[in-house]
Order: structure tokens, then C-alpha cells, then sequence
């Protein structure tokens, strides 16, 4: 598939520090794509560039394989921040024909669109409502129609779970992936790796302005796997003699084994089959991408947006 | 463009359609009329007529002369009362208000002053009746004692030269008008300035604190945002200012239908004399260009405030408090201004952007161009036009950065340091 957004070299420095130092990235087409990054790690500031907020001081960004033009391109992308919310004291009906008319929609195409996706959500009856009176979920389910109501080949969308609670998120997430499979991409920014470990096709680390991690997301777990195996067994296991493997850790009826230099895991299951030991199961431990970005992440100083500006989270 | 147009509309339809605007619309001409007509009727009600004893040991404030005068002005009673002591005098419950002890008078000296003893304390307008019943009696007396008849007062009434201004260049200048309209105008402009000026920055605050800021700038350029809301409101300010306008010419036709009656002739005359006495489509023509491009120069600085701040309002007050303090100092040239039109204080005044709107206007009303000579008006404006243009690309700047900055205390100084640096 052809790549709908790739950044090349991508630099924003401020004053007091490198935000953004030289990323470079390719985004497919279709794709549910994680940006993963603690707080401060310019995640917030790489997404401002692609959204055409900041300039980038150095380096491209081709979208749909042109030369990225925020006042032609903005129409084709659908922005979600995590500082996000909604005039109080418009009309919710007004609100969304607002923002679909600063994306360059029509009056009429605008109404048309919403009258689709306030159906889809079960909106219809909010039009005359106040924001404020909105509850907090049914605030974020507007948030996500005003982002997405444009039709976006791109849709960027930064912790977009925060404040929804299970069906809203799971309303939201279904919502994902009918817009990747009909065809548009999109980008996931978050610190909360169960999410995107459940949505994302792939991934990308950032931490301190740079890239420390791309790819997908099995990928990356094969890349950091530790040759770890998960052996439940019937009733405990007693082992004799010199093993392929060590053992990591043995519970009553589970034995988590590595296999030792030069071994393989068929020869330690050999071993375990020659010992007369039932074996009910046999798998792979891989890490969980928390534990990756974790092992990553740790020792470098994780929120610099204390030290310096809260604009660059 | 068209983006800049969609928020333009929607900043001004939110404000018109609110029932606040069309309230304070209706309220404020009501509310400025009843203030003049209120301040009048309070003044006249809290004028007290006081009932004074005289003593007079002149011989020239005798009873019957004293009776007369009050029937001629009732605004306050004196009455003879030479058998009362001294305690009796001091004692409030006798009946007056107060006390003239008026001592032995040579006609031809007079006194400097006499003293109104009273038990409690009146203002000015109570006691001037009793100083006005005093000295038409006096006079009397001096003009008898001088042989002065009816017919010699009026010639001496008659003697008095008036000096009356009148600009030879300009015709239409007259300056006790001028000097009216000056003041309205200027204080009209200095309402306009601060009202709509911190509108724009409650409308930039708001914005960031219902953070949806970063939804729009992901939409339109920061600068499209800021210019749309500035517009957006000026032409709410310039559409209550034209319907007050049409306000005052409704009521003036009505009033001229109205005819003789209720003192309404009164007000139509007074407007035909204001129409042929100033140039009142000239000072409509500037107040306009005034006031749209004042309001852009300020609403620019006070959007600036208005994103550099956070939720806080005390923050917002204390950031916006510099701004203030220009329009303050610009009414403060106003009226040095009015003072004297032709001075230096008035040219600078007139020159420097900040107080241009105001003192330009308070002088205009002087004539143009006998007081404000054209290449000073031209150079005003075109100094004025300059620099609301750099002053929205400047404000574009630090509001580009401020919208998207949360947290964190801002000073000028680090709104300065926005303007210089690159994207």
C-alpha cells in the first residue's frame, strides 16, 4: 500500500530544547498507527507539525505524495488534541456545522454529513442542546463527530479515550476501525499501551524528541522478546539431570523456562516429553508493549514538561 | 478568506442574537437619558428652602422689605427677628433653619462676607437662594442710595461687553459647541475603545479555556482566528453604534412631529442650531474611521492579552492593565486637548496612535480645517491606518503562540520575546 504521510527528517527546536529532533516516519495507507511517547516526549509538537499548527524548522513532510500544504491539506485531515472542547454556549447542531464549515464544507454538505453521524450515534435530538448541557461523554462523542465529520483521508487522534466510559469507548473504537477499513489512516497518540496494543497495526516509540522504536506491533514484540516459555504442566514437574534450558520461575503445575545458548525450545520440550511429564500447554511469553515501553522509556527523565513548557507535551 | 469570513459571521451572530446585546442596546440610551434627566431631579429635589432669622443692626433689612423679597422668591423665607437673644438663636428648635446677624452697614463699603449660621450643613444650592435674596436687597439699597432709577440699571446691565471666539478660516467653528461635542465624542470613543476591546479578550480567553482553541488552529491559521473575532466584533460595536444613531433620528423626527408641544420645539431647535454651528457629516465620517481602526488597534493588543493569559482573570486584569492605562492617559490629552485645541499637546495627541481616536475626535468638532489643519488630520490617520496593521500582525504573532499555552504565567516581557521569534 501506497504512504499516505511520510516525515523526513523532521526538526522543531524552542529555546529551551529540542522538541522535535530529526524523526523520520512512514504512515501506509489504511493503517491504525500508534505514536507512543511519554509525557514531554514532543509527540504533541510532531503532531502539530502534520496537523500544519507549527512549521517544522527543518526537514519535509509529504502527504498523499505531495509536499505537505497546510492551507490546501487541512481538509483532508481530521484532528483530535488532547486539550480539547467545544464552545459552551453554542448549539450543538450549530457546532458541528461551524467546524465542518472552517474544514471547507459546504452549508449543505456539512448538514447532510451530520445528519448521517448523528444518526450513526443516536445524536439526532442534541441539535438544539447547549454544550454545557452535554454530559462529559456525550461532549467527547460530538468532539470525535466534529473530527471525523469531513470525511479525513487522515485522522489524528490524541488520547481519544480519556474521559469516555466503556460503551462510549468501545462506540468510539468500532468507529476506528469501520474508518480504517474505509481506507482512511489513522494516527494514535497515547501513553496507554493496552489500547494500543488491542487497535494499533503499528507503532512508533518517541522519547526526548527522537524516534527510539518503529514498526509493527508484532514486530516489535518478536524484536524484544526474551526466548521466554510458559509450560503448564499435570501436577508438578520434577526435573533430573541437565535441562536445555533454565528455569525462570516453577509454580505447583507452571514452569517458565529460556532455553540455554544454543538450544532450541523443541529440544526442551523433548526433555520434558522423554521425563514422562503430562504437558497440558506450551507458549511463548512475549513482553506486553508496557513492559517494551517501560524497559524503553526508563532512566531518562520522563516528563520534561516540568522542567520547561507545557506547550510541548 | 472565506474561512476568516465563516468566523466573522459566527462571532458576530453569537453576540447580536444574545439577549444581553439587544438588552444593553435598548437599556443604554434609556439608561444615559435617565441618568441626565435623574442627576437634574435629584439636584432639584435635594435643594432645601431654608427658613433664615435675620438681626439686623444696618437698619436697611427691615421687616416689609424682607416679606417682599419673599414673595418675589420663595427658594427661601427670611424673617426679622431683632427681639430674639442670642440663646434663643443657638436654640435649633425655634423654628429656623439658621441665623444672619447683620451688623452696622455703610452702603457706600459693603461687607466682604457674612456669616450664614445653620444647625446642620446645607450644600451650595440651598444657600445660594439666601445669598441671592441678600444681595438683590443690597443692591436696591445702593442704587437708591445712589439715586439710581430703573432706567440708569438698565443701561448699566446694558454696559457689559461679551468676548464670543469665532474662527475667521472656519465658519461652523464655534467653540462652546465644539467644546460639548468634543467631550461626547471623545468619552463615546473611550467607552467604544475599553468595552469592545475587552470583549475581544474575554472572547480569546474563552477560546483557550474551553479549549477549542487547538480544534480551530487545526482548521484556520492562528491569524485568520484572531482577525475573524476582532471583525466579528467591531461589527457588533459598529452595529449598536448605528442603531443608536437611528434611535436619536427617530427620536428627533418624532419629536418634530410632536410640534410645540412639551418643550420638544426646545430639542429640535437645538439640534437645527448643532447642525448648522458643526460639521456634523465630517464628524460622523471621522468618528467612523476613528473608531473602526482605534478598535482595531486596541482589540489587536487586548486579543494579544487575552491568549497570552490562562483562566485566570485577575491574570487577564493585571496583563490588560498597561492597555488601560493608555486610554486612560489619551483622555487625559483629551481634556488638555479641549483646553486648547491648537496646542502641542493636542498635535501629539493626535499623532500618536494610542490617543489619536480619542483627542482627534475631541478636536475635530473645533473644525477642519481652521483648528485641525488637513496634513494633520491626513498624517493621523494614515500614521493611525500603519499602525493597526502592524499592531494585528504583531499581536498575530504572540497570539499564534499564546492559544496554545496553558499553565503558565506570562509577562510582557515573554510576549515581546514571541514576537521575535521564528514560527
Amino acid at each position: 500500500m501506497a504512504s499516505i504521510l511520510s516525515l523526513q527528517h523532521l526538526k522543531k527546536y524552542f529555546e529551551s530544547q529540542k522538541a522535535v529532533d530529526d524523526i523520520s516516519l512512514s504512515i501506509e495507507e489504511g493503517q491504525i498507527f500508534g505514536l507512543l511517547g511519554p509525557n514531554g516526549a514532543g509527540k504533541t509538537t510532531l503532531i502539530r507539525m502534520i496537523t500544519g499548527i507549527f512549521y517544522p524548522d527543518q526537514g519535509d513532510i509529504i502527504f498523499q505524495g505531495k509536499k505537505f500544504d497546510p492551507i490546501r491539506d487541512v481538509g483532508a485531515i481530521g484532528y483530535m488534541p488532547e486539550e480539547r472542547g467545544l464552545y459552551k454556549k453554542m448549539k450543538v447542531g450549530e457546532q458541528a456545522l461551524y467546524l465542518a464549515q472552517l474544514k471547507g464544507l459546504s452549508h449543505r454538505e456539512a448538514k447532510e454529513k451530520i445528519g448521517v453521524w448523528f444518526e450513526r450515534f443516536g445524536m439526532e435530538s442534541w441539535w438544539n442542546k447547549k454544550v454545557e448541557d452535554l454530559s462529559k461523554g456525550m461532549g467527547q462523542k460530538l468532539q470525535f463527530v466534529t473530527t471525523v465529520l469531513h470525511n479525513p483521508r487522515l485522522i489524528i487522534l490524541d488520547e481519544p479515550f480519556s474521559g469516555l466510559d466503556p460503551v462510549n469507548s468501545n462506540l468510539i473504537k468500532d468507529e476506528i476501525y469501520r474508518l480504517a477499513a474505509s481506507g482512511a489512516t489513522i494516527i494514535f497518540s497515547t501513553h496507554r499501551m493496552e489500547q494500543v496494543e488491542e487497535i494499533c497495526d503499528h507503532i512508533a516509540l518517541v522519547n526526548r524528541g527522537k524516534k527510539i522504536l518503529d514498526g509493527t506491533v508484532a514486530g516489535v514484540k518478536d524484536q524484544f522478546k526474551e526466548n521466554l516459555f510458559l509450560i503448564e504442566t499435570e501436577g508438578p514437574a520434577t526435573l533430573n539431570g541437565t535441562p536445555p534450558f533454565s528455569i525462570v520461575q516453577q509454580t505447583d503445575s507452571k514452569l517458565i523456562i529460556q532455553p540455554t545458548e544454543g538450544q532450541s525450545r523443541n529440544q526442551a520440550l523433548r526433555y520434558l516429553l522423554d521425563l514422562q511429564i503430562g504437558i497440558v500447554s506450551f507458549k511463548e511469553i512475549l513482553p506486553s508493549l508496557n513492559d517494551i515501553f517501560i524497559k524503553l522509556v526508563e532512566g531518562t527523565p520522563v516528563s520534561r514538561s516540568f522542567e520547561t513548557k507545557k506547550d510541548l507535551s | 478568506m472565506n474561512k476568516t469570513w465563516i468566523i466573522i459571521k459566527r462571532e458576530y451572530l453569537t453576540r447580536v442574537q444574545k439577549k444581553t446585546f439587544i438588552v444593553a442596546t435598548l437599556l443604554l440610551p434609556i439608561l444615559y437619558v435617565g441618568l441626565i434627566f435623574g442627576m437634574g431631579f435629584i439636584a432639584e429635589n435635594s435643594r432645601e428652602t431654608l427658613s433664615i432669622a435675620v438681626i439686623d443692626s444696618s437698619g436697611y433689612f427691615s421687616a416689609p422689605i424682607l416679606e417682599n423679597q419673599n414673595r418675589i422668591d420663595s427658594s427661601s423665607v427670611l424673617t426679622l427677628v431683632n427681639g430674639l437673644s442670642q440663646a434663643e438663636l443657638n436654640n435649633k428648635e425655634g423654628g429656623y433653619e439658621g441665623y444672619l446677624i447683620i451688623p452696622a452697614l455703610d452702603w457706600k463699603k459693603g461687607l466682604d462676607s457674612l456669616a450664614l449660621n445653620t444647625y446642620k450643613s446645607y450644600g451650595r444650592a440651598t444657600t445660594a437662594a439666601v445669598e441671592a435674596k441678600i444681595n438683590r436687597i443690597w443692591s436696591e439699597v445702593v442704587n437708591d442710595s445712589l439715586q439710581i432709577d430703573l432706567g440708569k440699571q438698565l443701561i448699566l446691565t446694558q454696559s457689559r461687553i461679551g468676548i464670543k471666539a469665532k474662527n475667521v478660516i472656519d465658519e461652523k467653528s464655534d467653540s462652546d459647541t465644539a467644546e460639548g461635542i468634543g467631550y461626547v465624542v471623545g468619552l463615546l470613543m473611550y467607552f467604544i475603545l475599553l468595552v469592545y476591546g475587552s470583549q475581544v479578550m474575554m472572547g480569546v480567553m474563552e477560546e483557550k479555556t474551553n479549549r477549542i482553541a487547538e480544534v480551530i488552529v487545526s482548521s484556520v491559521r492562528p491569524f485568520q482566528m484572531m482577525l475573524g473575532k476582532i471583525i466579528g466584533i467591531g461589527a457588533v460595536a459598529l452595529t449598536q453604534f448605528l442603531l443608536w444613531i437611528a434611535f436619536i433620528l427617530v427620536a428627533y423626527n418624532v419629536a418634530k412631529e410632536a410640534g410645540t408641544q412639551m418643550g420638544a420645539a426646545e430639542m429640535v431647535g437645538n439640534m437645527q442650531r448643532l447642525f448648522t454651528k458643526v460639521d456634523v457629516p465630517l464628524i460622523l465620517g471621522c468618528f467612523g474611521f476613528y473608531f473602526l481602526a482605534g478598535f482595531f488597534f486596541y482589540a489587536s493588543l487586548y486579543g494579544a492579552v487575552g491568549s497570552a493569559v490562562n483562566e485566570d482573570i485577575r491574570e487577564a486584569q493585571s496583563l490588560s492593565f498597561p492597555i488601560t492605562m493608555l486610554v486612560i492617559l489619551s483622555i487625559a490629552m483629551m481634556t488638555a486637548s479641549i483646553a486648547n485645541p491648537s496646542g502641542p499637546i493636542a498635535l501629539w495627541g493626535s499623532l500618536l496612535p494610542f490617543s489619536s481616536p480619542i483627542v482627534m475626535m475631541a478636536r475635530i468638532p473645533y473644525g477642519v480645517p481652521g483648528t485641525v489643519p488637513w496634513w494633520q488630520l491626513i498624517a493621523s490617520m494614515a500614521i493611525l491606518v500603519l499602525s493597526f496593521l502592524a499592531m494585528v500582525w504583531l499581536a498575530g504573532k504572540i497570539y499564534r503562540t499564546g492559544i496554545l499555552m496553558y499553565g503558565k504565567k506570562i509577562t510582557w516581557g515573554e510576549m515581546l520575546k514571541w514576537i521575535v521569534r521564528k514560527n
